[in-house]
């Protein structure tokens, strides 16, 4: 059976959080946005269960649990946040937020 | 080693109090006190949350200290100063929130904010790096909900959204740079991965783990380049909110950043008391600190709004802290966490001024204070001590911060190195800062007031609150040996 080493783990996690990351930079729907915020988070987590698995030791995996635990309740903050804008505003395009000064 | 739960429990006792008081206070909002009126609702739990934060104070001042748990919390001198300034600049911000206009659901307001509180205690006293990203989490959720709690002003939504975008991304690099320092090193305790950074030296990839963490806490320092979220979200966010995010999070992240940085990583520091020293974080700190510096001081020049003017400054106050943070390798975590603690104060103070005036109209211009001194004389006395110690005029505490930190700074290698430089670009620029904490006062304390402005009524208790704040920075001022005493 051929196994991934360590560095292929590493790389897609890399690949995965630099694409995260540039959504959050370049994409202009907030939700677009949001989900680009999570493909950064379980890159990490691929890093971390990479570790894991290549250190021996439990910690990683333990980590990615809580985790999960945190991007959850992180999801449930930021569509409230969402949806609050936009019963005000009536619009989640990034641009047209420019109610506070800049 | 078997885990002592019984140590973990009583040294928990702090959270524990905290996390009843708000399931308390909601229970009660929601059961016996559901009909009546928002304000007696409001008063009801901030009381409640008063005394939860109190008998916090009560447990973390008689609790144990040492590492807890095996060492995934340590009570240390730091971590207990920071818990209990924690707790202080949480009870100023139930004071202020006492005057500012009662929010909606009153009892899940204070809850939240309790629940922050939590978080910023963990983050005193973590030494574990899963400890760590679940404390920072749990304050930093809490903190996004409490931005965007007016729910009948656009401002306060889009506020926390954007709070919520960079400390999510902020959030994302933190975990990163801790899977990548936990794969290098096999462990996610601190000390632990201490004694493995000796061993190993400064690799690519320890290089990409440094510049994560950095990145992230820049993020949630709102240090340059990385506070663009700052002064919108001051401006944009409930008076008491902006307080807290602007006093407790400063006070509760610089010690949990020095605490990472300093014991946990300091086998990758480098050197930044000569100009060729070794390469590390340090030298990258240098950096963030002197943009920060330089950005906020000559951005708050420019303000025509007074919450930007503060969260421009909070900006330069942030370069400041960077500062003592690089200088507590040597003199020890006493001189950021004063000048922490006593920023702390002043911010919630003038957060606290502002959420009086704003109950007799808007208040986010920095005309909008003008004729204070006819329309209250406390609050714009209050407001001018603030300010002067914010500006870091003695004999208050601001300036002994300042004094201290500086002072630091400059024994890392005196004038000949970056630190030392750093140091004097700051004191320079604290020059330029009191120009612009003057307009401030200029308009509260010379200006007459406008045609149609009133007279202020303070409110008992956030006359009380803004007393005791004004007090405790002349206090530290004239006796900062009480503060530093703790270490």
């Amino acid at each position: 059976m051929i196994t991934a080493s360590l560095n292929e783990y590493l790389v897609i996690s890399g690949v995965l959080f630099a694409l995260g990351f540039f959504g959050v930079l370049l994409r202009r729907n907030t939700l677009v946005v949001f989900m680009c915020l999570e493909l950064m988070l379980v890159a990490s987590t691929l890093a971390l269960v990479a570790f894991s698995r290549f250190n021996g030791t439990m910690d990683g995996n333990v980590f990615v649990f809580f985790i999960l635990t945190v991007a959850a309740a992180e999801v449930a903050v930021g569509l409230a946040i969402i949806v609050a804008l936009f019963r005000l505003r009536q619009t989640i395009q990034l641009d047209e937020l420019n109610s506070l000064k800049n | 080693m078997s885990p002592d739960y019984t140590g973990l429990f009583q040294a928990l006792r702090p959270e524990t109090s905290l996390l009843f008081g708000a399931l308390v206070a909601l229970g009660l909002d929601l059961s016996l006190f559901r009909r009546h009126t928002s304000g007696e609702r409001l008063n009801l739990a901030l009381w409640i949350g008063a005394l939860a934060v109190l008998a916090a104070g009560a447990h973390v001042w008689f609790g144990p200290h040492g590492p807890i748990f095996g060492g995934v919390l340590i009570l240390d001198p730091l971590a207990v100063a920071t818990r209990l300034g924690v707790l202080a600049l949480t009870l100023l911000t139930l004071g202020v929130a006492t005057a500012a206009r009662t929010p909606r659901n009153p009892a899940e307001y204070v809850a939240i904010i309790l629940f922050a509180t939590t978080g910023f205690m963990l983050m005193a006293a973590a030494q574990q790096l899963l400890l760590a990203f679940l404390a920072l989490e749990l304050a930093s959720l809490s903190l996004y909900v409490l931005a965007g709690f007016d729910k009948t002003r656009p401002e306060s939504a889009e506020a926390a959204l954007k709070y919520f975008l960079f400390g999510g991304m902020a959030a994302a690099f933190l975990l990163f740079g801790f899977s990548l320092i936990y794969g290098l090193t096999g462990s996610i305790e601190l000390l632990e991965i201490a004694r493995q950074l000796t061993l190993q030296g400064l690799s690519p990839l320890l290089v990409v783990a440094l510049v994560m963490v950095l990145v992230a806490f820049g993020f949630k320092a709102a240090a340059a380049p990385f506070h663009l979220w700052a002064p919108d979200v001051y401006e944009g966010a409930p008076t008491p909110s902006a307080a807290f995010i602007a006093s407790a999070s400063k006070l509760a992240g610089f010690t949990l950043f020095a605490r990472l940085l300093w014991p946990g990583l300091r086998a990758a520091a480098g050197n930044v008391s000569t100009l060729h020293g070794a390469p590390g974080w340090l030298p990258a700190v240098a950096v963030i600190s002197a943009v920060s510096l330089l950005l906020g001081n000559f951005a708050a020049l420019a303000q025509t709004n007074v919450r930007r003017l503060l969260a421009y400054s909070a900006i330069a106050h942030a370069g400041a802290l960077l500062l003592g943070v690089i200088a507590a390798g040597r003199s020890g975590p006493a001189p950021f966490f004063f000048y922490a603690a006593t920023y702390g104060l002043a911010t919630v103070g003038a957060f606290g001024v502002l959420a009086v005036v704003e109950r007799t109209g808007s208040c986010q211009k920095i005309t909008d204070l003008a004729g204070l001194h006819r329309r209250s004389p406390l609050l714009a006395g209050c407001l001018a001590i603030f300010m002067l110690s914010l500006a870091g005029i003695p004999p208050l505490a601001g300036f002994f911060g300042k004094f201290t930190v500086f002072a630091a700074a400059l024994q890392l290698g005196g004038l000949a190195g970056p630190a030392g430089w750093l140091a004097f670009l700051a004191i320079a620029l604290s020059a330029l800062a009191l120009y612009y904490y003057l307009i401030v006062l200029k308009q509260a304390l010379v200006a007459p007031p406008t045609a149609n402005a009133s007279r202020i009524v303070v409110p008992t208790l956030a006359r009380f609150t803004l007393m005791a704040a004004a007090g405790l920075i002349v206090l530290f001022g004239v006796a900062p040996s009480l503060l530093l005493d703790l270490f």
